[in-house]
């Protein structure tokens, strides 16, 4: 099973690589792929062009709001499993889960501990993991997103997006994260990248795996509210996460 | 361990390392570096180093790669004056053993005429087999990883006579185990012993000649490896997994017969690297400390007779042979499988369509045994991707059968259903939902089978208490509904039962240290009558937690003699604190707010504190974030009462616990309430009126302040006064 995670500050087109990603996938049927929307704005299911009716958070939510009255005879671990399963969306291509709202006041552990179990054991039944993760990474640090193979950083190409990419990735150190590799990707990109843009990648340690370039066809897409994941083979940015999901694919292979 | 084992099984390793390098040498001479090297029909390289490594040989260069590995892994040999510790460089130097194994076996398929048989069986000429091809090891694995086959032996050199060679062959397969055979020593193996006697061998029968040499040991280990990666999900490389996986759950192990050289010594420590011990019949050097192993790593001299039981206790292998008769494999490795809607034929009961699980007594000559009916359409009557009802409805009758059992037997049902492969099963009761895919339809999977699983599975595991047992499938809408009814009201009772569940009832609480991450101190005792404090766990979900995951954090507690009913207070429940409070606590009352009461992590849904001039005591939610008459705020409550120290007045504990008739009984209980923050009291509200009335108080909840009425101590005090508040009339708090 190969996880990659996606991640970088609001605005920089995350999800809509997430999406690129998936569709890449679908094409090169590296399927069954299980997406994962762990951004508390959940939008990841618009570029996919599909609708989400359930939540993560909002199950987990219902369960401590009715921890006294489950239905008789059930575990809390065997509601949530039940629950978590029925608010999974199911396409040809891939199945997607929202993770939702972060969590209230009030003590999650127990919560999350369980939501941990469950979402490993959805997961191994997967080829591949896409999760579209929020800035915050919540569910990185809280440790209810299992072992991550590849994390991207995404950020547009501006020393702003470089130093926010650079704190997520130092934020993931600290946190002792199970992160595999970390790759920089920058999106949206006009030309060619700045010898200054370089030197600032360069400073902060970060690889600079690939490059998206800016794409009106995606741009149009995303005007007129259309999924990006019917986006045509032909598009500048889906010639560049071809290239890029080729190399990355073909770097985990030869990992000893 | 011995420095003597260890230096044999390093001396062997070096003899091993230096052989593959002169034979690689010689070969690449001889044939050129791109010689091509496989061992045919499999996708998984040369699986050891593929696995372990995560190399992709295909010539004979790519093995120069592999020897170098061997060679860096390879430790110096022990000197005869120091002394160290052995146990890792042997390990290294039988991971260096397995990569030259490796290397010569390679090189051999690179012979003509080959040296092995590429077949599934041994014919008249060939005895040896060789490394199996994928479409052996997908067939024979998935009987590893379904529990069909516990695992293998991989049984080197030979008996002492052919008698004992062919009785331990028989009593291995009796087990399903799989045996292995390589590795003759002076010309004599194993293989050739049941040859001579002429014994059956190949895959068909599972004892699998694999090869005379030595090196051909590798053979059992690449077959391990290939498990791993192919079912286990380990990726190529990543070998901690593929090592932890066989460790786990190949139930392997090595059988040394006759004489133990320095190379065979060496192939010992390459099988240890994956959990595998070794028996010997001959007296040689024992490692019995556990540790890369779940038990010993060598035991040594074992008597033929006593071999095979010996490397089934070693090894910790549980022979449990209950096969269910159906055409999917099945085994707890298949819980959790998903059915993706792409891949399912149909789906039964779930969000769409009715359904009911449901399991009752009868009496014995009202059950026939096996019998098992579907009502309704089967799985050839449905279309592909439809949705339908499903009613399961079992019948048991037994001696012991109680129907107390009932509903222990009915939570199964899904645990049950779910280790068919292609079966996915979630739910229970009138919530249940499965689903069978394309590919369990198409080896023949009917409706009919979960009336066979559940009919083998209950008598397998619950033999002690049912003797017969019959399964209804249902799978029309009308009878669904019909007796789901009838289920509904079964139900109904069963949950009024478990409600009346008292602390007296039972002996067995359950602990909870989830929380010692942060509160390293802190042990909750789970009771019928009190739930853990955060008001996530009750006993049922203790009870159900530790059913799933034995070592985790609820376990099991004896109640043990009773040192104080009222209070709450066992011995063996003492015990069991002060040993998990890291000696902290030395006494625990489970009923009592005023001595030794019961600690907290911070997790608490509730605090309850002594209002000591009121004689009473105050509840705060944890939401309410105003002052409250203890002149405290909740946060600041909270500091105090967690981090798992006993603060007598002041406990933790869930909302549901209030409701409890355990509530500080030990105080007098609810009655002592007289402050609570409004949402809490709104909320608690039915609850309250009831324990008024059954006090003789219509209007108790009238006399409880709140933030509203009070928000001093003081101030409470004259409310309650003027209300007549129960708790003024008790006998003093302490």
């Amino acid at each position: 099973m190969k996880t990659i995670a996606i991640s970088g500050k609001g605005g920089t087109g995350k999800s809509t690589i997430a999406a690129l990603i998936i569709r890449w996938l679908k094409d090169q049927e590296l399927g069954p792929i299980l997406a994962v929307d762990a951004d508390p704005n959940v939008n990841l299911n618009d570029l996919l062009g599909i609708r989400i009716e359930e939540t993560v958070g909002a199950i987990r939510e219902e369960m401590k709001r009715s921890a006294h009255k489950l239905p008789g005879g059930m575990t809390k671990q065997e509601f949530l499993e039940y629950k978590i399963h029925a608010s999974l969306r199911e396409t040809r291509d891939f199945d997607l889960i929202a993770m939702g709202r972060p969590e209230g006041p009030g003590c999650y552990c127990y919560a999350n501990n369980l939501l941990r179990d469950i979402l490993k054991t959805l997961s191994d039944n997967y080829k591949c993991v896409v999760i579209d993760n929020e800035a915050g990474m919540e569910h990185l640090s809280r440790r209810t997103t299992q072992r991550i193979d590849d994390l991207l950083l995404v950020s547009d190409p501006s020393a702003r997006g470089v130093h926010a990419a650079a704190r997520i990735s130092k934020l993931l150190t600290e946190l002792d994260t199970r992160v595999g590799k970390k790759h920089l990707i920058l999106n949206r990109v006009k030309k060619d990248i700045p010898d200054i843009l370089e030197k600032c990648i360069e400073k902060h340690g970060l690889d600079l795996f690939s490059f998206i370039p800016e794409d009106d066809t995606l741009l149009r897409m995303d005007q007129s509210g259309k999924p990006i994941w019917k986006i045509s083979e032909d598009s500048s940015a889906y010639q560049a996460i071809h290239q890029m999901m080729g190399e990355l694919m073909k770097k985990g292979k030869n990992d000893i | 361990m011995s420095k003597l084992i260890a230096t044999k099984a390093i001396r062997g390793a070096h003899t091993l390392v230096k052989r593959a390098e002169e034979e690689l040498r010689l070969a690449i001479q001889q044939k050129g570096p791109a010689t091509k090297v496989e061992f045919p029909n499999t996708g998984y390289y040369l699986p050891v180093s593929h696995g372990i490594l995560g190399l992709h040989i295909q010539n004979l260069e790519g093995l120069q790669a592999l020897l170098d590995e061997a060679k860096k892994l390879l430790p110096p040999m022990p000197s005869d004056k120091l002394w160290v510790p052995y146990l890792g460089n042997t390990l290294d130097a039988g991971m260096a053993t397995l990569f030259a194994d490796e290397i010569i076996e390679a090189i051999k398929y690179t012979q003509d005429p080959l040296p092995y048989l590429l077949k599934a069986n041994p014919d008249e000429e060939h005895l040896w087999i060789g490394a199996a091809g994928d479409i052996i090891m997908r067939e024979r694995g998935i009987e590893f990883v379904d529990g069909t086959a516990p695992g293998f032996a991989a049984c080197v050199g030979y008996c002492p006579t052919n008698e004992i060679a062919v009785k331990i062959a028989r009593e291995l397969q009796e087990k399903n185990l799989y045996v292995f055979m390589s590795a003759a020593t002076d010309g004599k193996s194993m293989a050739q012993q049941l040859r001579e006697e002429g014994i059956q061998m190949g895959w068909d029968t599972r004892l699998v000649p694999f090869g005379n040499d030595v090196t051909a040991t590798v053979h059992s280990i690449g077959f391990a490896t290939r498990v791993a990666l192919s079912f286990g999900g380990a990726q190529p490389g990543d070998y901690q997994r593929v090592l932890r996986y066989n460790k786990n759950r190949v139930f392997a192990f090595v059988l040394a017969l006759g004489p133990v050289d320095d190379e065979k010594h060496a192939q010992a420590a390459g099988a240890i690297n994956y959990g595998f011990p070794t028996i010997a019949d001959t007296d040689i050097d024992q490692i019995l400390p556990s540790g890369i192993c779940t038990y010993e790593h060598v035991v040594s001299p074992v008597p033929h007779e006593k071999i095979v039981s010996k490397a089934i206790e070693v090894r910790g292998l549980k022979i449990n042979i209950t096969k269910v008769p159906i055409p999917v494999p099945y085994g707890p490795a298949f819980q959790g499988e998903r059915i993706r809607k792409e891949d399912m034929h149909v789906e039964l009961a779930g969000q769409l369509q009715p359904g009911f699980e449901f399991l009752t007594t009868k009496d014995m000559d009202e059950v026939e045994d096996g019998k098992i009916d579907v009502i309704g359409p089967e799985i050839k009557d449905v279309e592909e991707d439809t949705q339908i009802p499903l009613g399961i409805w079992v019948e048991v009758a037994g001696r012991e059968m109680q129907p107390d059992f009932e509903p222990i037997l009915e939570r199964q049902i899904h645990d049950f259903i779910n280790c068919a492969n292609g079966v996915f099963h979630m739910g229970q009761r009138d919530i249940n939902w499965a689903r069978i895919s394309k590919e369990a339809r198409a080896k023949g999977f009917t409706f009919h089978h979960f009336g066979t699983i559940v009919h083998a599975k209950i008598h397998g595991e619950f033999g002690k208490i049912a003797d017969k047992v019959q399964v209804r499938i249902y799978t029309r809408e009308k009878e669904v509904v019909e007796l789901r009814e009838v289920a509904r009201k079964i139900y109904k009772q069963r949950d009024a039962r478990m409600a009346d569940m008292t602390d007296e009832a039972i002996d067995t609480f359950y602990s909870c240290t989830l929380c010692q991450s942060f509160a390293p101190n802190h042990v909750c005792i789970i009771t019928p009558e009190r739930s853990g404090l955060c008001g996530a766990y009750n006993w049922l979900d203790g009870k159900a937690a530790f059913r799933i995951n034995p070592t985790g954090p609820n376990q099991p507690i004896k109640k043990g003699k009773v040192v104080d009913a009222e209070k709450g207070q066992w011995q063996d429940v003492n015990d069991f604190v002060y040993n998990n409070s890291h000696k902290t606590l030395e006494i625990f009352n489970a009923y009592s707010i005023i001595e030794y009461p019961m600690t907290s992590c911070g997790c608490f849904e509730c605090i309850s504190g002594i209002l000591p001039s009121t004689n009473g005591i105050m509840i705060v939610y944890r939401d309410y974030t105003g002052m409250t008459p203890s002149g405290m705020k909740f946060s600041t409550l909270a500091g105090m009462v967690g981090g798992g120290v006993q603060t007598p007045g002041f406990i933790g504990h869930s909302k549901q616990y209030i409701g409890s008739k355990k509530f500080i009984s030990a105080e007098g209980g609810v009655k002592r309430i007289v402050w609570m923050d409004r949402v809490l009291k709104e909320e608690l509200a039915p609850i309250l009126e009831e324990i008024g009335k059954r006090e003789g108080m219509d209007d108790f909840i009238e006399r409880i302040a709140d933030e509203t009425i009070a928000i001093t101590e003081e101030e409470v005090l004259e409310y309650i006064s003027k209300k007549n508040h129960p708790a003024l009339a008790m006998p003093p708090l302490f």
